[in-house]
């Protein structure tokens, strides 16, 4: 089996990563990064727990090979925060009751947050279709719909 | 038809600091940084990995098993087998607790010996340096099957020569309601209405897969670090694996959901085994399709309802049958059977009432506990009838329902004294309501649809179970809170509901308290998350030991205010006299004041449920459960009649819930709890064909995403009669069981045929329609009755 | 875990076509990932070598040429779904990728690995087939070009031979009285497989008569299929109320649905003929 040294951004940090080619990015995460906030819920695409930004598009770490971001950036839930200081997504999905076991938060923070980069004022349709690859069997979606909205609305 | 809410009875609630708002909870801040670490985010140095060789068969002798090339793979640290580990079960019971003799053999054995009775049983454990070599070793255990005849249906394994799953029948259990007359009920009966229902099994989807790491230490103690909603499980690993029980220490993660699947033992006794073998730490997690293969499912039920009306709607007699699907093992099958038993004429006052229950044990999946307990199958199949009777009588839903609802004094099917606030129409209203007038439909192939459902569900365990629960309540000397509680949190906020009730007690705000759960060790124990009972159970056990803080501290103040302990109070961190606020001291130097003194500060409760006695079995009555929590939920439904697709465009959850302690998060589980009991109706089914799983991962057992469910608004009612802290109920399985009658009755509703199965598959909704054009009645048959109550 | 394998990640698609062909066939080209992944991890592929192309440019770009329009067989979903060039000319295309799946998939997942995969429940193929795509194929042997309609063969099983990598789909740009529409049912809102879907396409003169039209079911039968005799059934016709129901009748009797765990033979069949009178008759309102 191949192994690889990858070089990639995490979070704002330059990483220099050895890698087997069957190593998923998730597993890079967890296991060689101690990235444990990016949560395995399935490890087949379905339920978006492992949500991240691939240069800034999200996507199940599970599904890539942690050498095909070799040279890339990757963004995970750890690196929403800024200096102490909660994320606007962040901060709704605590004010507004969006979380609750938390296992899918991470994932939904990540999805969130693309959506809002990409289309600060959606709908309450495009939050939704925007999340549905994000699964929660807590909540029922409606705080975290509301998050995104009042989200939305702070970013200004 | 336009509802209008009925007015509340006047019920005046203190006004309080912290209880009743809706704060920040506690665990929020960890969970939305990633930093709050769940039991699948741990490793230890010098780590094994586990891997569970399981059963592809459902029913099959074992005629050979061979892990010698398994042992033998270099990496492989420990390979356990039956023959390693002499009559290791599964005990799930609870000594002095269940009141019922449980079936020899019929608990599972933690790995299967001779014979298998369901796919995904477990067989061998494997451990090794890493979790590619475990995975290599599963594909060199040699195992021959020799397969025996199975039975996949309970109905099925009741019949005279089914094979048996486990001697000397297939009966799990029964139970029997025997109340009033029911023949002279039916026989003043106008008419009779005779419907039979089914649910499927269906999976607890929680987003976190079952974890757990375990070690042993210097002590030989074994650790599990684990995500599981019952600590106390360490008695029934310590007898599976052959220790005592001060020698298993289970340290609770937060869980990411339970829902009653991380109810049972999950990875524990494996965990601990080979922790105990290898003498290592070993790790233990579960992929999805492991997940779904090997934990327990909610019980499939046939019901059947046969109610004598008058021409009113009061119901004059009912009888109803109805059938569980136990699975491979027992479990919880007895229990989750009883709470359907108790739980299925509803919230209606019934005097004339005959239940008779019975769960077959199959070679199907186990089935055990899954929020709403039984209860919820049973208010799919009620709520359900009780539209059939309005349909028969001409009658609105609501009407037919208000002529029957129970009343605070009214005895329910076990002839119980209902005690607390009964606010069932100001529910039922109040969902209605709030659904409003129906949306147009957008064209003449989609049918609008609107339909509710009300219930009853008890809150605390069965009260001859003698339920208990501890908690330590302290002060430290800069006035900061600890509580020390064994209560696992699932993630609807148990924690965070302690934290603001010893927040209230003692006059300081949330964030000065800080909670330590969750550990059978280290916190006094607190019982299960379950059976809706933290808030009741150690909420009460919080409340208790924290009043005895700040009774101790009150007195010490009054020394020193030279004021009655009654005329001070307690907030902002600040005690302080109530006349003259002016008058006040930090509580750090009430705290110091108190420790020069050896005054305690802090205090261990106790709280005891009421501790019953078993009932007669020949007719269950008298006192099952503390209290009941009541409510209603409502929903609008568009069902394309050419596809036969359901789009939910509606959706109302209205409870009283006795006091909202943090009513963000009663709203959470409110519409959390509904969104399972759509899915419940809509799409949910794990299929299993002869004993197989064709719904194997989250690519086909699907659970409702965000474009699938509509806003679910949440009404609270506060009666403030309810035996938890504060007046409050519980509402964690109450907020489910409304919602899937709802949605059925809803699309009833919408094509004026019932579909008597659950889920309501597109398909299903073709073959209704198709039915009701053929002028035939769905599972359905009213008759007019003769006067001595004969069917005419 | 994911079983073993090499990777390898070349830099053109030459370099691609040398390492697929020196290693077929046990090598197989690496996409979005989205499928194979969870292939190996289930271990239903094990192949010793994984060629990467997700990044090669050769396999990226959406453009126009002589009358068509030329998707690299990279482009993902989400590409798919954002280009101003697949709106203009294939609306249909993003009418399916709008429901592919879920929006991260979709960020990784390609047109030509949806293809490639074969399956009956595919959400491009139905839109693809009514626009008449081909689909490029180039190996060390060249290039060649196959119709969509002779790519598809079976469950899994396609014209795509070893060694060989789909790298663009074409299609000419459809005429100005051309419309077409994609419907999908699941058993849930989105991210479901299909139960079926289908997708239609009509060419009307002005005077509303039928000059072309093209019908394609999904999940109705082993490969996604042409509802032929429904087709030509309406040619030379105006889309009226009845030549619409009659077409639908014939795409119904097409079908070689089975029963799964997502919906019965019966339902598949009698919704086929659903789906097609209302798209039918929704394409036939949007020529005008």
């Amino acid at each position: 089996m191949s192994r690889h040294t990858i070089s990639v951004t995490v979070n704002g940090s330059a990483e220099y990563v050895d890698v087997p080619s069957n190593m998923t990015l998730l597993q890079m995460l967890r296991e060689k990064l101690a990235l444990t906030g990016t949560k395995n819920g399935c490890e087949a695409g379905e339920c978006g727990a492992c949500t991240v930004l691939l240069d800034g598009e999200p996507v199940n770490a599970c599904m890539v090979l942690a050498v095909e971001v070799d040279g890339r950036e990757v963004t995970t839930v750890e690196g929403l925060a800024h200096d102490g200081q909660l994320d606007v997504v962040q901060q709704a999905f605590v004010e507004e009751g969006g979380v609750q076991c938390g296992f899918c938060t991470p994932g939904m923070l990540i999805s969130a947050h693309s959506l809002l980069d990409r289309n600060p004022h959606p709908t309450e349709e495009e939050i939704r279709q925007a999340l549905v690859g994000n699964l929660c069997r807590c909540t029922g979606y409606t705080r975290i719909v509301r998050a995104v909205q009042k989200a939305a609305r702070g970013r200004v | 038809m336009k509802y209008t809410a009925k007015p509340l009875p006047k019920v005046e609630l203190p006004e309080l600091r912290q209880v009743g708002k809706p704060l920040r909870r506690v665990d929020a801040l960890g969970k939305t940084t990633g930093t709050t670490v769940y039991s699948g985010d741990f490793t230890m140095p010098n780590m094994l990995h586990a891997k569970v060789f399981r059963s592809r068969e459902p029913s099959a002798r074992i005629k050979r098993l061979d892990v010698s090339r398994a042992r033998a793979l270099p990496g492989v640290v420990c390979v356990l087998t039956a023959a390693d580990l002499p009559d290791a079960r599964l005990v799930t019971d609870m000594p002095g607790q269940t009141g019922q003799k449980r079936r020899a053999g019929s608990d599972a054995p933690v790995l299967a010996s001779d014979v298998v009775r369901f796919a995904g049983e477990p067989i061998a454990l494997i451990a090794a340096e890493t979790l590619a070599v475990a995975e290599q070793a599963l594909d060199l255990v040699e195992i021959e099957y020799e397969p025996l005849p199975g039975v996949f249906d309970p109905l099925a394994a009741l019949q005279p020569g089914a094979p048996v799953v486990h001697e000397p029948d297939n009966v799990v259990a029964r139970w029997k309601i025997r109340k009033g007359d029911v023949k002279a009920g039916f026989a003043v009966a106008d008419v009779v209405v005779e419907n039979t229902f089914r649910v499927p099994f269906i999976d607890h989807a929680y987003i976190e897969p079952e974890s757990g790491v375990a070690w042993m230490d210097g002590q030989d103690v074994i650790n599990i670090r684990v995500c599981t909603q019952v600590v106390e499980h360490f008695r029934s690993i310590a007898r599976a694996v052959g220790v005592p029980h001060n020698k298993i220490h289970i340290q609770g993660t937060l869980l990411g959901g339970g829902f009653g699947g991380k109810e049972d033992i999950t990875v524990e006794i494996f965990l601990a085994l080979l922790a105990k073998h290898t003498r290592r730490p070993v790790r233990l997690e579960y992929t999805r399709e492991e997940s779904i293969l090997a934990h327990s499912k909610r019980h499939p039920f046939i019901i059947t309802h046969r109610t004598g009306v008058k021409r009113n709607g009061r119901i004059t007699a009912a009888e109803i049958k109805m059938v569980s699907d136990s699975g491979a093992y027992l479990y919880l099958s007895p229990y989750v059977l009883l709470y359907a038993t108790i739980a299925a004429s509803g919230p209606y006052r019934v005097d004339h009432l005959k239940v008779d229950s019975v769960s077959a044990a199959t070679n199907n999946p186990f089935t055990s506990a899954f929020r709403g307990f039984g209860a919820a199958q049973a208010a799919v199949a009620y709520e359900q009838q009780m539209d059939e009777i309005a349909k028969v009588l001409g009658l609105d839903p609501l009407e037919v329902r208000c002529v029957n609802y129970l009343k605070t004094g009214d005895r329910n099917a076990t002839g119980q004294e209902i005690k607390s606030a009964v606010w069932l129409e100001e529910a039922a209203t109040r969902a209605l309501e709030a659904l409003g007038e129906k949306t147009p439909a957008p064209s003449d192939a989609v049918k609008i649809g609107q339909g509710f459902a009300s219930y009853l569900q008890s809150y605390g365990r069965i009260t001859w179970f003698h339920d208990t629960s501890r908690a330590w309540v302290g002060l430290e000397l800069d006035g900061s809170v600890v509580i020390r509680c064994g209560v696992p949190d699932l993630g609807a906020g148990q924690i965070n509901s302690l934290c603001q009730i010893a927040a209230e007690v003692l006059g300081v705000g949330l964030d000065d308290v800080t909670i330590y759960s969750t550990d059978s060790a280290l916190t006094p124990l607190a019982g299960t998350t379950t059976a809706t009972r933290q808030l009741y159970m150690s909420g009460n056990a919080v409340f208790h030991a924290a009043g005895a803080v700040r009774e101790s501290l009150l007195e010490r103040a009054s020394k020193h205010f030279e004021e009655p302990p009654d005329g001070l109070d307690l907030a902002e961190g600040r005690v302080f006299v109530k006349d003259d606020p002016e008058q006040s001291l930090p509580l750090s130097e009430l705290a110091a004041m108190c420790a020069a003194g050896g005054l305690p500060l802090a205090n261990l409760y106790l709280f005891k449920a009421p501790f019953t006695s078993t009932l007669d079995p020949e007719g269950l009555q008298g006192d099952v459960f503390p209290d009941f929590t009541f409510g209603a939920h409502a929903v609008e439904v568009a069902v394309d009649t050419e596809t036969g697709e359901i789009t939910l465009l509606k959706s109302v959850g209205c409870h009283d819930v006795g006091r909202a302690i943090n009513p963000a998060a009663v709203v959470g589980q409110i519409q959390g709890g509904s969104a399972q009991g759509l899915g419940y109706a809509l799409m949910e089914e794990v299929i299993v064909e002869e004993g197989i799983i064709r719904t194997p991962s989250l690519a086909e057992y699907l659970i409702p995403t965000a474009m699938d469910l509509p806003v679910t608004q949440a009404i609270i009612l506060e009666s403030g009669s309810g035996v938890g802290p504060f007046g409050a109920k519980g509402i964690g399985e109450p907020s489910l069981t409304p919602a899937a009658p709802a949605v059925a009755n809803a699309v009833a509703d919408a094509l004026g045929v019932r579909i008597p199965d659950l889920p309501l598959t597109p398909d299903k909704v073709l073959a209704a329609l198709d039915r009701a054009a053929g002028r035939e009645a769905v599972g359905a048959a009213a008759c007019e009755t003769d006067d001595d109550g004969s069917e005419a | 875990m994911l079983p073993e394998f090499n990777l390898l990640t070349p830099q053109t698609l030459a370099e691609a076509l040398d390492m697929l062909a020196e290693s077929a066939p046990d090598a197989v080209p690496l996409a979005g990932g989205t499928n194979l992944i969870v292939d190996l991890r289930d271990r239903r592929q094990c192949p010793a070598v994984l060629v990467n192309v997700a990044e090669l440019a050769e396999l990226r770009g959406i453009r126009q040429e002589n009358g068509h329009v030329v998707m690299g067989g990279g482009t993902t979903i989400a590409e798919m779904l954002n280009d101003p060039l697949i709106a203009q000319h294939a609306p249909v295309l993003q009418d399916a990728a709008r429901i592919f799946a879920n929006p991260l998939v979709r960020h990784r997942a390609t047109v030509a690995g949806n293809l490639v995969y074969g399956s009956p429940a595919a959400n491009t193929p139905p839109p693809l087939l009514v626009l008449d795509a081909e689909v490029e194929l180039a190996s060390q042997a060249g290039v060649r070009r196959v119709p969509l309609d002779d790519f598809l063969v079976g469950v899994r099983e396609t014209a795509c031979r070893p060694a060989e990598l789909l790298t663009a789909v074409r299609w000419p740009t459809p005429a100005q009285h051309s419309a077409a529409a994609f419907r999908k049912v699941g058993l849930r809102k989105s991210d479901a497989i299909a139960v079926l879907n289908v997708a239609v396409r009509v060419t009307q003169r002005a005077d509303g008569v039928c000059e072309q039209t093209r019908i394609a079911l999904g999940s109705v039968a082993p490969r996604v299929i042409r509802a032929r005799a429904a087709e030509e059934s309406l040619l030379g016709q105006p889309l009226t109320e009845t030549a619409i129901a009659e077409a639908a009748r014939l795409a119904a009797e097409a079908t070689r649905c089975i029963s799964d765990i997502r919906g019965s033979a019966d339902y598949r069949r009698r919704v086929t003929e659903v789906l097609v009178r209302r798209l039918l008759t929704q394409v036939a309102g949007e020529v005008k």
